[in-house]
């Protein structure tokens, strides 16, 4: 299968490794990656924050570069974002965006139905649930975004590919609970933004990770719990699955 | 002034919803339908904290209601009870006002199943029904309703001025997240089922 | 209207810094209420119980002049007084009028979000007139001259101890007093105060036009004695409390009870048609409905906000809200508070002076999958954004950060340079030419950018 790789800006810039494993796992589940060099942002930040101008215009930059019809120039049976947060921009937000009638309004329906989030896509589109045991004894707490939760229904996904590898997927008591990133929320609204990553670290079971597929919630809950002295150990959903695959991700194995 | 304002908002809210289509009453609402209504209404009213008891097959149903008004904790002397509940049906207490009552006798128009519900007409005294600690409701034979709306449309066409759907005791947890019960309302609320028919109509 | 909206960010900040306790007590409480919402979602089919009430508030609201007629000529022929109030100011009029003309002296009221709403009880008082809060919560906030804090559990942000303080100084119950006594000290004055009570005032959750009926739903028996006992009986009832038919209530009792509590319906229901008319009925004289706009028509009139008139006042939506949760209501300004707070109140008193409450929201969604009449709160959230980024009311930085943005994301060859430099840059280079990021450290440490952006990584090779 042919992927084209929808970095995101974040993953991009603070989660470049992360998102280097996500391209791995792509390949050892056999799919063929691109990265179409002219990829931004795909706009999130502009639509949350009710700039519909500048979104719209992000995402039809987006879509020049990933194409909305089947013969995309990327020629890619699937885009693959390694974010839940940027997955969903892409499915649900752009066709809600390009509502006039036209062109982009095909295209945005045309990607939203071809993109995937990381965990999505393997789970959901290759129907694979187990990547190799390389977590086996590694205790994991998962923060699921919540657009992914609430917005592509990811409830499980996540969680089950972990197991799938020999986690041990802990409960979290504030589990499905937003984490208070919001993107201009987490700036405008500090002070609430950062107790609502409280109530997350507060509650948080004693794991050796924390794992998640949203590169923003883990910027802001990973340096919230620097700011309070925590000791937490934040990893990207793609990097906690590519450790699982190759065998150095377990508890025994080499950390 | 007030004329002025009716004018004015009826005229706002025509503009308004003629600016958008009209959209269609989706109809009734289907929940289940229960075999056995009196059943189902004991298990919701007990599980909401209301308390179901049987007059046993006697027919002295006074002499009944007196020995469980007696044996209740605080013992009960005075009660006060609704216009409504026929004589073999009150107890032989002495009847004082609702606000000094330890007990209120009403009976109820109808029971519902679904929401474990006690529907009272305002045919009978509200005092009855509201100041006393305990309320004891006749519940008529035969009148358990299973779904609430089935209820309701029978309601609709008897019609009281101040109906109350009591469906178990008073309660609150507005201090420190802790239930109490009987907070302005009665703290015990009893329905007597399967013996209570109104005078004139047969007893087997 | 003077609100603390605009405070918003300030006053949460303060909340969450000086009073640690309302965080505690706000979210034990609602997390409590939330998961009992679940358990009474689950008992029954509450995906279609939810999209059937949606259906009927639509049809109801898009039909709104039909039914406020019907409600009025029904009510009427049951024997009520029909008032129309067009703003706050002809509602507290109309009903401090009634009081006077009956020569009321004290009032019993049961919580009610409207009479916050119209700010009734100081022209009360200032007309004499005693008035006694008599929810039990509602009544802790009157001794304490609060506001509410939570539509459902309007003391919520108070602690058992805080109640046990007040109550040992006005009450004169034990310091350690446990909550079945506290309730019990309560009960005595105000089972005085409805006894005595010229006039009981109520708000309404349903108004059924075919009927004319005001149905109440509570727990302590509080309104059905404030709808009872004395003499003059006044509903406030904002005008989106329409329902078509009395069956209509059947499903509208049992989803609101679940969707605010669990509980399959509240304790007490009252359906209140009009006057006392029977014989034994020792009911209310005179009963009283006003009906009242005060910004309900320009909600209804807008594109989007109309659906927002759905909101059956449940509290779900609070309950479910992580934002909400860290500082109660209070940090909003406004009666109505949290997510539904944060998409009427620009509806009903203007989008300028409903800034920022759009933008208290993470956007997480939990507050829509709660609403038992689906009201798309998220969305609704970022309508308004829109609007208030059209108007020029969101601060010209945030502006024009992005539309930088965008300028930059449409041309990837900038792109591509910004995101050079801002690796370069590193975390706390990167927080001085980004304003937002300045913000970002008051309460977080700087993210760390990687050392080399994936671009970098896949043009070396991703072995």
């Amino acid at each position: 299968m042919k992927v084209a790789f929808f970095v995101t800006c974040l993953a991009d810039h603070y989660f470049a490794d992360a998102a280097a494993d996500a391209v791995r796992l792509l390949r050892h589940l056999g799919c063929e990656v691109s990265f179409p060099p002219d990829q931004t942002c795909c706009g999130q930040p502009a639509y949350n924050a009710g700039r519909t101008g500048e979104a719209l215009r992000m995402a039809e930059h987006t879509l020049d570069v990933f194409g909305g019809q089947p013969d995309n120039p990327a020629g890619a049976d699937a885009v693959v974002l390694p974010s839940g947060s940027c997955a969903t921009m892409v499915k649900k937000f752009y066709p809600r965006l390009a509502t006039s009638p036209g062109a982009s309004a095909v295209r945005a329906t045309a990607l939203a139905e071809r993109s995937w989030d990381l965990a999505e896509f393997i789970v959901r589109r290759l129907g694979v649930t187990r990547l190799g045991d390389g977590l086996a004894g590694r205790r994991i707490a998962v923060h699921q975004g919540c657009h992914a939760l609430r917005e592509l229904r990811l409830e499980t996904e996540p969680a089950t590919l972990l197991e799938g590898a020999g986690a041990e997927v802990v409960p979290w008591e504030a589990q499905e609970e937003c984490c208070g990133f919001g993107g201009l929320f987490s700036v405008k609204m500090t002070a609430v933004s950062a107790a609502m990553a409280d109530r997350k670290l507060e509650t948080l079971p004693d794991v050796d990770w924390v794992v998640s597929g949203d590169g923003g919630c883990v910027l802001h809950l990973d340096g919230r719990s620097r700011a309070r002295g925590d000791r937490v150990e934040f990893v990207h959903l793609a990097t906690a699955l590519w450790r699982g695959v190759n065998g150095d991700g377990g508890k025994t194995g080499a950390k | 002034m007030s004329v002025e304002s009716r004018e004015r908002i009826l005229a706002r809210v025509a503009k308004a919803t003629a600016s958008r289509a009209g959209l269609p009453h989706p109809g009734a609402l289907v929940t289940p339908v229960t075999d056995d209504p009196e059943a189902a209404f004991v298990k919701r009213f007990t599980s909401s904290g209301g308390e179901v008891v049987e007059a046993g097959p006697g027919r002295e149903r006074s002499a009944w209601l007196t020995r469980l008004l007696r044996g209740l904790d605080p013992e009960v002397v005075g009660v006060a009870v609704g216009p409504e509940v026929p004589p073999e049906f009150r107890p032989r207490l002495p009847e004082v006002a609702a606000a000094h009552a330890g007990a209120g006798i009403s009976v109820a128009w109808a029971a519902v199943a679904e929401s474990g519900s006690l529907i009272l007409p305002s045919t009978g005294t509200r005092a009855v029904q509201l100041l006393p600690p305990v309320h004891v409701v006749w519940v008529p034979r035969g009148r358990v309703y299973g779904r609430l709306e089935d209820a309701l449309r029978e309601l609709r066409r008897n019609l009281s001025a101040g109906v109350g759907l009591h469906s178990g005791p008073s309660k609150s947890a507005d201090i420190g997240r802790t239930v109490v019960t009987g907070v302005h309302g009665p703290g015990r609320c009893m329905a007597v089922v399967g013996s209570y028919a109104p005078t004139g109509t047969s007893e087997t | 209207m003077a609100t603390g909206i605009k405070d918003y960010a300030a006053r949460s900040r303060e909340i969450i810094r000086e009073d640690p306790g309302v965080r505690e007590s706000v979210t034990g409480a609602t997390i409590a209420f939330d998961e009992k919402r679940r358990q009474g979602y689950a008992e029954v089919d509450a995906d279609a119980w939810r999209r059937w009430a949606e259906g009927v508030k639509n049809h109801t609201l898009t039909h709104l002049d039909r039914y406020l007629a019907e409600a009025e000529e029904q009510l009427q022929a049951n024997g009520a007084q029909v008032h129309w109030a067009a703003d706050a100011a002809e509602a507290r009029e109309i009903v401090t009028g009634l009081a006077v003309r009956h020569g009321v002296r004290s009032v019993v009221k049961g919580k009610s979000m409207v009479t916050e709403e119209i700010d009734l009880n100081p022209v009360l008082e200032a007309a004499g007139i005693e008035v006694f809060e008599t929810d039990l919560g509602e009544y802790i906030l009157q001794l304490l001259e609060e506001p509410p804090s939570h539509i459902l559990g309007p003391a919520l942000h108070k602690s058992l101890e805080q109640v046990q303080e007040l109550f040992a100084d006005r009450l004169d119950t034990a310091r350690d007093g446990d909550p079945d006594t506290l309730a019990r000290a309560a009960r005595e004055v105000l089972r005085g105060a409805f006894i005595h009570a010229d006039m009981g005032i109520t708000g309404a959750n349903f108004l059924v036009a075919e009927t004319g009926t005001v149905a109440l739903i509570e727990n302590e028996g509080n309104i059905r004695l404030t709808t009872s006992l004395p003499r003059v009986h006044v509903a406030v009832v904002g005008i989106e409390k329409l329902l078509p038919r009395m069956t209509d209530l059947a499903g509208f009792l049992q989803l609101t009870a679940r969707a605010a509590t669990g509980q399959p319906i509240g304790c007490f229901v009252s359906l209140i048609q009009g006057p006392a008319a029977d014989p034994g009925d020792d009911g209310p004289e005179e009963v009283h409905v006003v009906l009242v706009d005060n910004g309900r028509t320009d909600v209804l009139a807008h594109e989007h906000a109309w659906e927002a008139l759905r909101c059956v006042r449940c509290g779900a939506c609070l309950n479910a809200c992580p934002v909400y949760r860290q500082t109660g209501g209070h940090a909003y300004g406004y009666v109505y508070s949290g997510p539904i707070g944060s998409v009427l109140d620009p509806g009903l008193l203007g989008l300028h002076e409903a800034m920022p409450l759009p933008f208290a929201s993470s956007l997480c969604g939990a507050c829509e999958d709660a609403c038992p009449v689906r009201i798309p709160i998220p969305e609704l959230l970022l309508e308004w954004r829109r609007e208030a980024q059209e108007e020029g009311l969101t601060p010209w930085k945030e502006r024009a950060a992005l539309a930088g943005l965008a300028s930059v994301a449409t041309r990837p060859g900038l792109y591509r340079l910004a995101g050079k430099i801002g690796s370069r840059l590193g975390a706390t280079g990167a927080a001085r030419v980004l304003p937002m990021l300045g913000e970002w450290s008051k309460d977080r440490a700087l993210p760390k950018p990687s050392p080399r952006t994936f671009r970098d990584l896949w043009r070396e090779g991703i072995e």
